[in-house]
C-alpha cells in the first residue's frame, strides 16, 4: 500500500516536469482560456440582454459564460490525458515500467492524478482572467474551493475515461476521434453557452444526463447566485459516481490491456 | 545453476497464431544466450512470457527460482529488460530516467545515488547524466536503456534486438558494453537478434528459432560443426528467377545422392552444397555439372557460418526475413534520433 503511494507520487512529479518543460504546453494552457473568455463574449456580446432577462438583471454575457470556461479548459485538457499515455505505448516506456515491480494501478493513478493538478490549476488562472475583466464570486473564496473541487472530480473522471481509451484502442487517431465524438456534444448538450431556460426542451432533458452540465450548475451558482445546497449536493453526488466509475474503467482497462 | 528453464512455453495469440511453440532451453547465471532468428519467429514473445508482460497459453517458466505465472512479483524484482524500443523518456534527464527506476525497484535514495554514478560510468556515459535524453543520440538511448534495466542488480537481464537500427559502429560499441555487463555483474543476459554476427561476436549459447519453435541449441562452433564440413555456393549465369530455379533444381538434381555431398540446400537463386572437404569436392562438382551441361557463374567455398546453419535448419535464410517489420513509427523515431545524434 504504502509502495503504491510512493509509486503514484514518482508517476506525478514525472508527469509533471514533462510538462513544466513543454514551454508550448505551458502558454496553450495560459492562453487558451483568455482566448476563449475573450471570443466568446464578444461573439454572444448581443444576447446579454436576453441572457440577463431570464437569469436576472446586471448579469453580463461573461459572468454567465466565465463559469462555462473554467469547465470548458479543464474538460480539454483531461479529456486528452490519454495522449501522454499513448506517447508511453509507443515509445516502449510502458511496457520497460510494467517489467519492474512498479505497483501497475499508480501508473494510470499517478497520471489522473497529475491531470487534475494541472486543472486546478488552469481553473484558478481562469479566475484570475475573469475577475480582472470584471466577474465577481458570490461565495467568495470558500466558493473558489468548492468550484476546485468540483473541477477536481470532473478532471478526474474524463482522464481516467482518456487513458481508458488509449489503453483499449491503443491509436491515436482513433482515439482523437472518440474523445471528440463525446466531447464536443457534451458541451452543447449542457447550460455551459445557453441558460436551461433558453435550451429546447430535448436539450434541457439531455443535460440531466450530462456530467458536464453537473459541474456548470454548481460552479455557475457559486460563482453568481451563492450557495444553492439541492443543487450543489446533487453535483458532488452524480461527479463523484462519474469520477468513481471511469477510474474503475481506467484501471480495468489498464488490467487487461497493457502490455 | 540456471536461471531461466522453460518446460514446452507457448504463446497461441487469437486466429490461432502459435508465435511460440513448445520451445525448452535452459539458461546459466552469468552466460549471454541468444536467440537467433527472423522477425515474427517468436523471439519478443519469449521475452514477454519471461519477464511477465504476457502470459503463457501454456507450458512453463521459471525465472531466477520463480514460476512466471504463479510469482510474477518475485521474477520482476530480479530481472532487468531493455526492449526493442528504447523505454527511455525523452523529456527527462538520463539521471532523471534512472532515479525513476530505483524507486520503482524500491533502492533507497542513498543506494540509487550510487548506482546511478556506477552505472552512468558503466555505460559510458558519465558527464551526460543532466542532460534531456531527447539530446541523446540513438546509442546514447540505447547505452541509458540498459542501465535502467540494471540499476536493482538483476540476475537476469533481457535484451530485445537490442542494437537494431543502430549504425555499425555504434553496435560494436554496444557489444562491448553488453560484453562487459555479463564479465563484470555476473549477470546471465538473454537477448534476441537477427543478426548473425552479433550472435556470433556476444553469445556464449545460440538457439536458433524460427516459426515458434527452436530448431537446434548449441555454441557458435558446435552449431558450425554441425554442418560437417565446408560450403560450396553456386551461382548461376542467368539472373531471371525462373532460369535460377531452374538452374538450382538441376544442380541439385545433379548432385545430390553423390557420396562426397552432406546436403544441398536451394537459397535465393543459389545453391549452397554442404561437403566434407571443400578443395576436394569443387573438382568433382564441376566435373559434374559440365558433364550434365549446366553452366556455372561462379563456385565459392567458405567455412560454414551462422547463416549457413540457419539455412541448413530452417531451409531459409535469414538475409531473406529482415526488415520486413519496421513501422512508421520506428522509422519516424530513427530520423529523430539521427537528426538529434
Amino acid at each position: 500500500m504504502t509502495s503504491a503511494l510512493f509509486d503514484t507520487w514518482y508517476i506525478v512529479l514525472r508527469d509533471l516536469k514533462a510538462r513544466i518543460r513543454m514551454p508550448v504546453f505551458i502558454f496553450i494552457s495560459l492562453f487558451q482560456p483568455i482566448l476563449w473568455l475573450v471570443l466568446f463574449t464578444q461573439i454572444f456580446k448581443s444576447l446579454g440582454g436576453s441572457i440577463s432577462s431570464v437569469v436576472g438583471s446586471g448579469t453580463s454575457y461573461l459572468q454567465f459564460f466565465a463559469p462555462g470556461v473554467i469547465i470548458m479548459t479543464v474538460l480539454f485538457s483531461s479529456a486528452f490525458s490519454g495522449f501522454a499515455t499513448l506517447m508511453d505505448i509507443d515509445a516502449g516506456i510502458l511496457s520497460k515500467m510494467l517489467a519492474t515491480p512498479v505497483t501497475r494501478v499508480s501508473i494510470i493513478t499517478g497520471r489522473v492524478i497529475a491531470t487534475v493538478l494541472v486543472g486546478i490549476i488552469q481553473a484558478l488562472i481562469v479566475f484570475i482572467v475573469a475577475a480582472i475583466m470584471g466577474v465577481h464570486v458570490a461565495t467568495g473564496a470558500p466558493g473558489v474551493l468548492l468550484v476546485l473541487l468540483l473541477v477536481a472530480l470532473l478532471g478526474m473522471g474524463f482522464s481516467a475515461f482518456s487513458n481508458g481509451l488509449a489503453l483499449l484502442f491503443r491509436r491515436q487517431e482513433t482515439v482523437m476521434a472518440v474523445v471528440n465524438l463525446i466531447t464536443m456534444p457534451l458541451q452543447f448538450m449542457s447550460t455551459m453557452m445557453m441558460p436551461a431556460q433558453l435550451l429546447p426542451h430535448w436539450l434541457d432533458v439531455a443535460r440531466h444526463f450530462n456530467p458536464v452540465d453537473y459541474a456548470i450548475v454548481s460552479v455557475r451558482n457559486l460563482m453568481q447566485t451563492g450557495y444553492v445546497w439541492s443543487d450543489l449536493w446533487k453535483s458532488l453526488v452524480v461527479l463523484c459516481a462519474f469520477a468513481v466509475v471511469m477510474v474503475a474503467f481506467g484501471t480495468l482497462m489498464f488490467r487487461t490491456k497493457a502490455e | 545453476m540456471s536461471v531461466i528453464a522453460t518446460y514446452q512455453l507457448t504463446k497461441v495469440f487469437p486466429g490461432d497464431v502459435r508465435a511460440v511453440d513448445g520451445v525448452d532451453f535452459e539458461v546459466n547465471a552469468g552466460e549471454i544466450f541468444a536467440f537467433l532468428g527472423p522477425n515474427g519467429a517468436g523471439k519478443t514473445t519469449t521475452i514477454k512470457m519471461l519477464n511477465t508482460l504476457i502470459l503463457p497459453t501454456s507450458g512453463t517458466a521459471t525465472v531466477a527460482g520463480f514460476d512466471v505465472v504463479k510469482n510474477p512479483a518475485e521474477v520482476r524484482k530480479r530481472v532487468g529488460y531493455a526492449a526493442q524500443d528504447v523505454g527511455v523518456d525523452e523529456r527527462a534527464t538520463g539521471r532523471e530516467n534512472l532515479t525513476l527506476y530505483g524507486h520503482f525497484y524500491r533502492l533507497d535514495g542513498k543506494t540509487i545515488k550510487q548506482q546511478v554514478k556506477e552505472l552512468f560510468e558503466l555505460v559510458g556515459l558519465t558527464g551526460d547524466e543532466n542532460r534531456m535524453v531527447s539530446t541523446y543520440s540513438g546509442g546514447m538511448r540505447k547505452r541509458l536503456d540498459l542501465a535502467m534495466g540494471l540499476i536493482h542488480q538483476p540476475q537476469v537481464i533481457f535484451l530485445d534486438e537490442p542494437t537494431t537500427g543502430l549504425d555499425p559502429q555504434t553496435r560494436t560499441h554496444l557489444w562491448d558494453y553488453i560484453n562487459k555487463l555479463a564479465k563484470t555483474m555476473g549477470v546471465a543476459i538473454f537477448l534476441t537478434t537477427h543478426y548473425m554476427e552479433e550472435a556470433d561476436h556476444l553469445a556464449d549459447r545460440i538457439a536458433i528459432i524460427d516459426r515458434g519453435k527452436i530448431m537446434t541449441i548449441g555454441t557458435s562452433d558446435e552449431l558450425k560443426r554441425s554442418i560437417g564440413g565446408d560450403v560450396v555456393t553456386l551461382t548461376p549465369p542467368v539472373e531471371k528467377d525462373e532460369e535460377r530455379k531452374e538452374f538450382v533444381r538441376r544442380a541439385e538434381v545433379a548432385l545430390s545422392g553423390k557420396p562426397f555431398v552432406a546436403q544441398t540446400k536451394p537459397a535465393d537463386g543459389e545453391l549452397a552444397v554442404y561437403v566434407k572437404d571443400g578443395g576436394a569436392a569443387i573438382p568433382a562438382i564441376m566435373q559434374i555439372l559440365s558433364s550434365q551441361g549446366i553452366e556455372v557463374k561462379t563456385i565459392s567455398m567458405s567455412r560454414p557460418s551462422l547463416d549457413d546453419v540457419f539455412l541448413k535448419y530452417t531451409g531459409r535464410t535469414i538475409r531473406a526475413q529482415e526488415g520486413t517489420r519496421t513501422t512508421f513509427v520506428q522509422l519516424r523515431r530513427r530520423e529523430n534520433r539521427r537528426r538529434t545524434g
